[in-house]
């Protein structure tokens, strides 16, 4: 453990380093491709590029909110409660939550541009706005006064209901109507009416926002296994002291 | 005030079987609440909110559904119709269509964007003596992208008539 607090590297490995170094090469297709290769769309014109970081950090953020409910519940179910699991939802919500916001202004610049609204209330601008404050709520929770165990259990609740909103800003769009388009890939009928180079490039998309992510999770992850350890040496030392007090008194 | 370290209880068979049981039904109690609220969430959802959240009326429902009322404040939602465009410097006319039902609109100003005929719109205003007077309008784009063709684009006059004719 102290070997971890003092090395200059404590947060990277070579596996971290292979993975930083893929998402790189992958997110260098993604700005080549979206922004030169691929081609205008017939009514959007140049602003479909705009899909290819938009779509791409929606689905992130979804999978970090689905990592995090998966990682809250093996800690409330596990029997040993380990804090790691405590740790990764909290480092998945973290990162969910930078992707949607990510998503949010994304959006807004696209809608802007083609319904000629930064913003409207509809299903699904209302649904996903609302799933960013609650994440942002879990976020919150987290930073309460109290014990680590604590904190995993607040949250842990908070964010197995959380997930519950994921599928009503999915299907938004199905079960009301919406100025926001339906979706091109993820769709019930499974017809994905999109070119095959765009879609090629938003796959890509993807898959770099996905490595970023775990990226981003495993090295702050190990960031609050780090505060972990620095606040029980606060702890244990606080503890020395007033022993210490008492011993002279 | 006794401070020393107790030995742990050792409890009986019984006790032990019973306690573990409690154990079991406390950690699993938090998963079925959720699911319980999950079900009772999109029973509501999708049984009680739809015409309270929907964004719009289509052009066909102006007078017939619920919340669609001719004497209130409207959104409607219908497509341009080819070659029914017409723009002044302060106003701009289209007939939209949704289901074989038409109405005449009239926007003040230019809607500007991505605006054209052939496209889905959601026009925001009242109906008065049978035209639907607009003061804002959204594109509604759909969830088709398809690779801009200059040649098709120009013989249709409008990219969104060159795709809705495929």
């Amino acid at each position: 453990m102290s070997q971890l607090v003092t090395s200059t590297s404590a947060t990277g490995t070579r596996a971290t380093r292979v993975l930083g170094l893929l998402a790189i090469l992958v997110m260098l297709w993604v700005v080549i491709g979206g922004l030169v290769f691929t081609p205008q769309d017939v009514v959007q014109g140049e602003s479909v590029r705009i899909m290819y970081v938009h779509v791409p950090s929606a689905w992130i953020a979804y999978l970090a909110f689905i990592l995090t409910a998966v990682a809250s519940a093996s800690w409330l179910i596990g029997k040993k409660h380990s804090m790691g699991f405590d740790r990764f939802a909290g480092a998945s919500a973290e990162v969910g939550v930078m992707f949607m916001a990510i998503t949010l202004v994304t959006g807004s610049l696209w809608g802007r541009l083609t319904w000629g609204e930064f913003w409207q209330w509809d299903p699904r601008l209302t649904t996903t706005a609302f799933l960013f404050v609650t994440y942002l709520g879990y976020l919150a929770v987290r930073r309460l006064e109290g014990s680590a165990e604590q904190r995993a259990r607040r949250s842990a609740i908070i964010a197995l209901l959380a997930v519950l909103e994921i599928p009503l800003v999915h299907f938004s769009v199905v079960i009301w109507r919406s100025l926001h388009q339906g979706a091109t890939v993820l769709n019930p009928s499974g017809d994905v009416k999109l070119d095959d180079l765009m879609l090629f490039t938003l796959f890509s998309g993807v898959v770099g926002f996905t490595l970023v992510f775990f990226w981003l999770v495993l090295h702050r992850q190990r960031t609050m296994l780090l505060l972990d350890v620095v606040n029980r040496r606060g702890l244990d030392t606080a503890i020395a002291n007033r022993r210490a007090e008492g011993s002279t008194n | 005030m006794d401070l020393s370290p107790r030995p742990p209880d050792q409890p009986d068979e019984t006790s032990r079987g019973s306690s573990s049981g409690a154990r079991a039904r406390r950690r699993w109690l938090p998963v079925i609440i959720l699911s319980l609220l999950g079900v009772g969430g999109i029973v509501i959802v999708t049984q009680f909110l739809t015409s309270a959240i929907d964004y719009y009326c289509n052009v066909d429902e102006i007078g017939v559904r619920e919340g669609c009322e001719t004497t209130s404040r409207l959104r409607v939602q219908g497509t341009v119709e080819q070659n029914s465009l017409k723009k002044t410097e302060t106003k701009t006319r289209f007939v939209m269509t949704f289901n074989d039902k038409s109405i005449d609109v009239v926007y003040s100003g230019d809607p500007g964007g991505v605006f054209q005929e052939c496209i889905a719109v959601v026009a925001h205003g009242r109906m008065v003596e049978g035209v639907f007077e607009s003061n804002r309008i959204e594109v509604k784009h759909s969830n088709e992208y398809v690779e801009k063709n200059t040649e098709r684009f120009e013989a249709s006059g409008s990219a969104a008539c060159s795709l809705a004719q495929g």
